[in-house]
């Protein structure tokens, strides 16, 4: 895997970029974190933010001209969050006695501070805390320069004094009223290791870099109002703290320009979507500053502008609380680890590969694919956790095994005849034996794997309308598309798959493959596009619908798409067709068609993460009160087992009598597999009039299973066959324990790479099946 | 991964009719092999494992492992 490529990808998201306020915010203090503090109401650390970003906290806080609130979010909704405002209730509510610094020793070069207003302060604390000499010449008497002008109701003339007592108190050399001109400033510049010059206007034009504030070459650094042409005293600061920076830096001999480009106001690259927020009209001060709930009423107006849209859609970003940067540094993090725990396995394991979160991205940030690539080069080196997966994995090859496998082309012309009913005209009557077939193979039904499984006594049916209805032979394939190979990042297996899958295709001259599973059409498309698809739906829109008997109870449904169809804006039409067509209202979802969610059964995290398909069932299924429509038989499984009523859109077109379809039980994994083997049979026999294949298993036992024990087998996968085969090699070989107490037998059987425990009882002919269970370590007897 | 199952008294070979006995027994997972003290039949060597220790401590050794 491409681990540069991939962290590319991360850098790419601007979920961690600042919001606006706080980069046009000239010393960068963190807004966010700032307003979630007054929010709480924990103004002594929001008042510790303030400290820590801006120089003389105390008086800029209550005169700073706040360039951070205009390119504020919420003025598109209610108006701009009032930082400044909260920055001088913060100063007020917050405030605490500095902790006493200890000075550092000063031996780390000279500096000469020319200017001692705003930004030639900031220069020379900065500097003195980190150790330098400094000097300050001011040609006033006093410092504080254009300071003095704020003074008034914000900004006490005794607050502003005793600042500036700080800084003599730190014992910095101060010149007063000492006038340095071009030539004294060239002595300065032979005597000091560096020189700031930070008056408002000096005699000649000077020039400087616009990042590193230095001139040309030399050790001259110049800021505040040289530099800004503003008075803004917020501007003034961070030019005196970039400066110093810049001093720091050229003295230690390190590179001036290194990753320097956010500092000062930059524009982010953020972009906030605050269209779907009600406005806020901001809160007006009672008093003077804002009082503490005023203070925490304001605050909370702001939306903490960050960008969360895929994380907001995902319940699996959400559980693991990933933004994909994040995400995909841990995954960088676990593809390097070579001794040691890959922590990151499981969540890896835990994406569905549904695709919303490049949907939302407005950057198409794809988790889908990095999840992709990264469970292929897993499994490519051995990495892929063998448990996540194993369970689909055979059950997939169940599926492309004898015991469903089957293709077939449709019976022959005379065959045919005695066997199927065409439609006479369209809409009215059916007749047998008017033959539409050519001879040659022109479709081939393919229903995959989970269809069959759920809805066995459809398949038929639907095989028999397509014969009627579409123009050509229709034969037939089934078999499972390879889905859970792709899943679960097995190219090896998925690429063997589509070769059998092409081979048929190629016997058959090529025929269209007539899919009903979204997974398979995803499947189709993505590994082998030249085989030419339709979906089932499309076709009962196109050749009409095969019963004219209607719903008993119209009601309104919400259409959950299968994640797999995002891109298939054709098909969501075609189901919402065929809903109406059949007498159904819709409404509609609010994350459907292309910003559809998964059920969570895709990216088989069902087998890989129980806990967080639940979190996507439940999430899903409590978005709507109406019934769910869905068109893919693991969300129908999933919905329901949720507790959701759900009808499959097959429910509707072939309605039983018998069965509330909305609530239907969900077949057991054991009966998925006889139901594929029983479609298996009835097509052959009915269809094809061939003789059954052989039972696998005679059924000589008869089984007493209980509900909490058919739950047992479900959520550790254990199928009946499991249990059936460590019976009989108990009974037969007598190889088990015995309790003597109870009369219980406990047995086991290894099976490939699990061995299956089963503790039962004899009941007269029958066996009664107390536990079930398993594990995958192996134990050497001998 | 020492075990004791809490009904070991109780539980026999059923085919050698001997009680078990804790002894050393050789387990392997992926490339993990080590030794345990399970309850086995002297006789035949036959391990047993109740459903505590597999889907316990067996379980988190073998996720422990694949994560490794
Ligand atoms: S809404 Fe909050 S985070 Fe967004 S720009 Fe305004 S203050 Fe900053
Ligand atoms: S589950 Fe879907 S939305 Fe979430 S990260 Fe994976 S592919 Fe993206
Ligand atoms: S939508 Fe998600 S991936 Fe895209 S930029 Fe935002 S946080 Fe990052
Ligand atoms: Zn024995």
């Amino acid at each position: 895997m491409n681990l540069d490529k991939l962290l590319e990808t991360g850098d790419r998201c601007i979920h961690k970029e600042p919001p606006a306020c706080t980069a046009q915010c000239p010393v960068h203090l963190e807004i966010i974190d700032f307003l979630s503090e007054i929010e709480k109401g924990n103004f002594q650390d929001a008042y510790k933010l303030m400290e820590k970003r801006i120089p003389f906290h105390k008086i800029i806080g209550r005169i700073c001209d706040h360039p951070c609130e205009a390119p504020c979010e919420r003025s598109k909704a209610g108006g701009s969050i009032r930082i400044s405002d909260l920055e001088k209730a913060v100063l007020e509510y917050g405030a605490y006695k500095p902790k006493k610094v200890w000075p550092v020793p000063k031996n780390k070069g000279r500096v000469a501070i020319v200017g001692g207003g705003l930004s030639g302060l900031t220069v020379a604390v900065d500097l003195d805390k980190k150790g330098y000499i400094v000097t300050i010449f001011e040609k006033n008497n006093r410092l504080g320069g254009q300071l003095w002008n704020f003074v008034g109701d914000a900004l006490t003339e005794e607050l502003l004094q005793e600042e500036l007592q700080a800084i003599k108190d730190k014992k910095i050399a101060i010149h007063l009223e000492t006038f340095v001109d071009k030539n004294s400033l060239t002595e300065l510049l032979s005597e000091y290791d560096a020189v700031y010059l930070g008056t408002s206007k000096w005699e000649e034009p000077i020039t400087w870099n616009p990042i590193t504030f230095q001139v040309g070459s030399s050790t001259l650094f110049v800021g505040g109002g040289l530099v800004n042409e503003t008075d803004s005293v917020i501007f003034s600061v961070s030019s005196g703290r970039r400066a110093a920076i810049s001093i720091e830096r050229y003295l230690s001999k390190v590179s001036l320009t290194d990753s320097r480009e956010r500092e000062g106001v930059f524009e982010t690259v953020l972009r906030f979507d605050i269209s779907n927020k009600a406005s806020l009209p901001a809160i007006e001060k009672s008093g003077v500053i804002y009082s503490r709930e005023e203070a925490i009423d304001e605050a909370k107006r702001c939306v903490k502008c960050q960008c969360r849209k895929c994380i907001e859609g995902c319940a699996h970003l959400r559980k693991y609380e990933m933004s994909p940067d994040a995400y995909i540094r841990q995954i960088n993090h676990n593809e390097r680890i070579i001794l040691g725990t890959h922590y990151a396995n499981k969540m890896i394991n835990s994406c569905t590969e549904c695709g919303l979160c490049k949907e939302e991205c407005f950057l198409d940030i794809s988790m889908k694919a990095v999840i992709q690539e990264t469970r292929e080069s897993m499994t490519e080196r051995g990495e892929m956790p063998v448990s996540a997966h194993d369970f689909a994995l055979k059950d997939m090859a169940f599926s492309n095994s004898s015991r469903f496998s089957l293709v077939r082309k449709q019976p022959s012309k005379e065959e045919s005849k005695d066997l199927f009913y065409y439609p006479l005209i369209s809409f009215s009557d059916y007749v047998k034996g008017l033959y539409k077939g050519t001879g040659k193979t022109e479709y081939l039904f393919y229903p995959g794997c989970q269809l069959p499984a759920a809805y066995p006594d459809d398949i038929k049916s639907i095989y028999e309308y397509l014969v009627g209805h579409v123009a050509g032979d229709v034969g037939i394939y089934l078999g499972c598309c390879g889905a859970p190979a792709d899943w679960a990042g097995r190219k090896d297996l998925i690429n063997e798959n589509i070769e059998a899958i092409k081979k048929v295709w190629e016997e058959m001259e090529r025929p269209t493959f007539i899919l009903a599973c979204s997974s398979c059409i995803r499947i189709f498309e993505k590994y082998c596009p030249e085989i030419k698809v339709e979906s089932l739906w499309d076709i009962y829109i196109r050749e009409g619908l095969p019963n004219k008997e209607h719903i008993k109870t119209p009601q309104t449904l919400s259409i959950h798409d299968a994640c797999a169809t995002r891109e298939n804006s054709d098909l969501h039409e075609s189901v919402r067709k065929i809903v109406s067509k059949l007498g159904y209202g819709i409404e509609e979802l609010e994350y459907s068609k292309e910003k559809t969610k998964c059920c969570g059964y895709g990216g088989l995290v069902y087998f890989a993460n129980r806990e967080q398909c639940d979190a996507f069932v439940s999430e899903r299924i409590g978005e709507s009160e109406n019934d769910l429509l869905v068109y893919c038989s693991m969300c129908k499984d999933l919905f329901v087992s949720g507790g959701k009523r759900t009808y499959h859109l097959l429910d509707l077109i072939y309605p039983k009598d018998n069965i509330e379809a909305a609530t239907r039980k969900t077949p057991t994994l054991s009966e998925r597999h006889q139901n594929r083997s029983q479609v298996k049979q009835i097509l052959l026999k009915e269809i094809w009039r061939e003789d059954p294949m052989e039972e696998l298993m005679a059924e000589d036992y008869t089984l007493i299973i209980h509900e909490d024990i058919q739950k047992s087998m479900e959520n550790r996968y254990i199928l009946m066959e499991d249990i059936l085969m460590v019976l009989k090699n108990a009974e037969e070989k007598n190889e088990r324990f015995c309790n003597p107490e109870t009369g219980d037998y406990l047995a086991k059987l290894r099976r490939e790479n699990v061995t299956y425990w089963v503790k039962y009882s004899n009941e007269g002919e029958a066996f009664l099946i107390k536990s079930v269970y398993s594990h995958r370590m192996e134990i050497v007897e001998e | 991964m020492k075990h004791e199952s809490n009904d070991k008294t109780k539980w026999l070979c059923d085919k050698c009719q001997r009680e078990l006995e804790l002894a050393k027994v050789k387990v392997r997972y992926m490339e993990g092999n080590f030794e345990v003290d399970l309850m086995k039949c002297p006789t035949c060597n036959q391990v047993f494992i109740d459903e505590a220790l597999a889907l316990g401590k067996m379980k988190e050794v073998e996720e422990g492992l694949e994560d490794k």
